[in-house]
């Protein structure tokens, strides 16, 4: 036998899966050919290297993932559940998003306390009155809550923040300009994204108009940039040919970007 | 309470017998309590596996830990009657690839992060292990992998196969080419025609212990 067969023989013969006739061959072959009789040498010294043992740390940390994994996923669990435990209770509305659904619970208790009431003393434009003045409540709750969430760590819970602000139709200026200040300095681009997404309803308010405007000159993310540049289109800013051919001159620019804002500009000419 | 202590530890016994794959349905429906059995049979191979193929130990286990965490995360994407054995070292695989994507290596082979810990058998024994072990770093991933997934990891070539999205032939000759490299780079070493680490490796051509034997 060549040492070319034993390319398909000798990884069966290491692992002792070979008939007999063809294992003696195997073997026979060994005994000619010192090459083939030290692959089979070396195969059999790798078992020198020694098994290494992970350190004990690894099991405890293995242990505080576990741990840490199964509370964050009772917590999420327990939001669901109807009655869950009292401390998750008072830690969720704690949180804004608990907030944010206290204080529709109070809505709702008001306009049902005003509803009785209102049918014992039939004054009923009070009523009415105090159901607005509920409402614009609840609504400045909402303005404060998405003002908080939008100066959280984790970029998902920003997100969210971004996502409650689109809830209200008439935006406050201060949200609006913290909505402005995250599509130019958040870390995340889905933040940012989901931020011009918010923005691009209240196009017509020139402090919005002019925040994402003039984002456009910062920003660095490709997806970020390309957004920008077709919601000036859509828009049909005034300027935003002369702001365009400004933005093509940036150094480094992105061609798949730079493609988009060429496309724009023959849009608008 | 004796009963219920009796059939604790019962279960106790039986998830410690249970086939990988059973415990795997547990931990994917369940919240992952079954998951520390199979941490127990898999750690030390996957720490073996990753140790060998980057000779790395504190890598080694940052991504043991990584490859539990994404089966807790992935654990929905386990599909029923798949063969666990696969499906972990798969997982291990990618870890590995996304890590080196997220921090690429400038060298593959480093001395110092080598030197494995040495069987105490004669001198002569523990040199060779050195000598193997350097060559087996010597060889491209690749086959150092292959190496180490048919030889230590004690995966069937059907298995690594499958691993590797090839064939059984491919698998095989893959095999045959790596032991060869391997001899090769051994050979080399042992005359030191190997283009040598500078200092340990010539050091360790004396130990003073050789002397003891001999005299």
């Amino acid at each position: 036998m060549k040492c070319e067969e034993m390319e398909a023989l000798l990884p069966d013969y290491l692992q002792g899966s070979l008939r007999a006739e063809q294992d003696q061959l195997v073997e026979q072959h060994l005994t000619e050919c010192a090459d083939c009789r030290e692959d089979v040498l070396i195969w059999k010294k790798l078992s020198l290297l020694p098994v290494e043992k992970p350190s004990a740390e690894s099991r405890e940390r293995f242990e505080a993932m576990l741990q840490a994994y199964q509370t964050g996923r009772s917590d999420k669990a327990s939001a669901r559940l109807e009655r869950p435990k009292r401390a998750s209770v008072w830690e969720w509305l704690r949180s804004p998003v608990g907030a944010v659904a206290w204080s529709a619970a109070l809505l709702v208790i008001g306009i049902f306390a005003g509803n009785l009431l209102g049918a014992k003393t039939t004054h009923t434009n009070a009523n009415q009155d105090e159901i607005v003045a509920l409402r614009s409540d609840l609504a400045n709750m909402k303005q404060m809550v998405v003002l908080s969430m939008l100066q959280q760590q984790s970029a998902s819970e920003r997100l969210q923040a971004v996502s409650y602000s689109t809830r209200t139709d008439q935006l406050d200026p201060q949200v609006m300009s913290a909505l402005v200040h995250t599509l130019r300095y958040d870390g995340s681009v889905d933040v940012r994204l989901a931020a011009l997404d918010a923005l691009s309803r209240h196009g017509a308010q020139p402090q919005v108009h002019k925040g994402v405007v003039d984002a456009l000159q910062e920003q660095q993310s490709p997806l970020v940039q390309v957004a920008l540049i077709d919601l000036m289109l859509e828009w049909r800013d005034p300027d935003a040919a002369q702001r365009l051919r400004n933005f093509e001159q940036t150094p480094n620019l992105n061609p798949t970007v730079k493609q988009r804002a060429d496309w724009a500009l023959s849009k608008l000419n | 309470m004796k009963e219920l202590e009796r059939a604790a530890r019962e279960n106790d016994q039986a998830m410690k017998l249970a086939p990988d794959e059973e415990l795997m349905l547990e931990v994917r429906n369940g919240t992952g309590e079954t998951l520390g059995v199979l941490f127990d049979r898999y750690h030390s191979p996957l720490y073996n596996f990753y140790a060998k193929l980057t000779g790395d130990r504190t890598l080694s286990e940052d991504l043991v830990q990584e490859v539990f965490l994404r089966i807790l995360k992935y654990r929905q994407s386990y599909e029923p009657g798949t063969p666990f054995r696969a499906w972990i070292y798969q997982i291990a695989r990618n870890a590995r690839v996304d890590h080196y994507r997220k921090t690429p290596r400038h060298i593959t082979f480093e001395p110092e992060m080598v030197a494995p810990v040495m069987p105490k058998d004669s001198a002569q024994q523990s040199e060779e292990t050195e000598l193997l072990h350097k060559a087996l770093m010597q060889m491209p991933e690749e086959k150092r992998e292959i190496l180490v997934l048919s030889r230590f990891q004690e995966l069937k070539y059907d298995e690594i196969a499958r691993l590797l999205g090839c064939e059984l032939g491919t698998v095989k000759t893959r095999i045959h080419r790596a032991i060869q490299e391997l001899r090769q780079n051994f050979k080399q070493l042992e005359r030191g025609l190997a283009p040598r680490e500078a200092g340990p490796a010539v050091v360790k051509n004396i130990p003073p212990r050789r002397f003891g034997n001999e005299m």
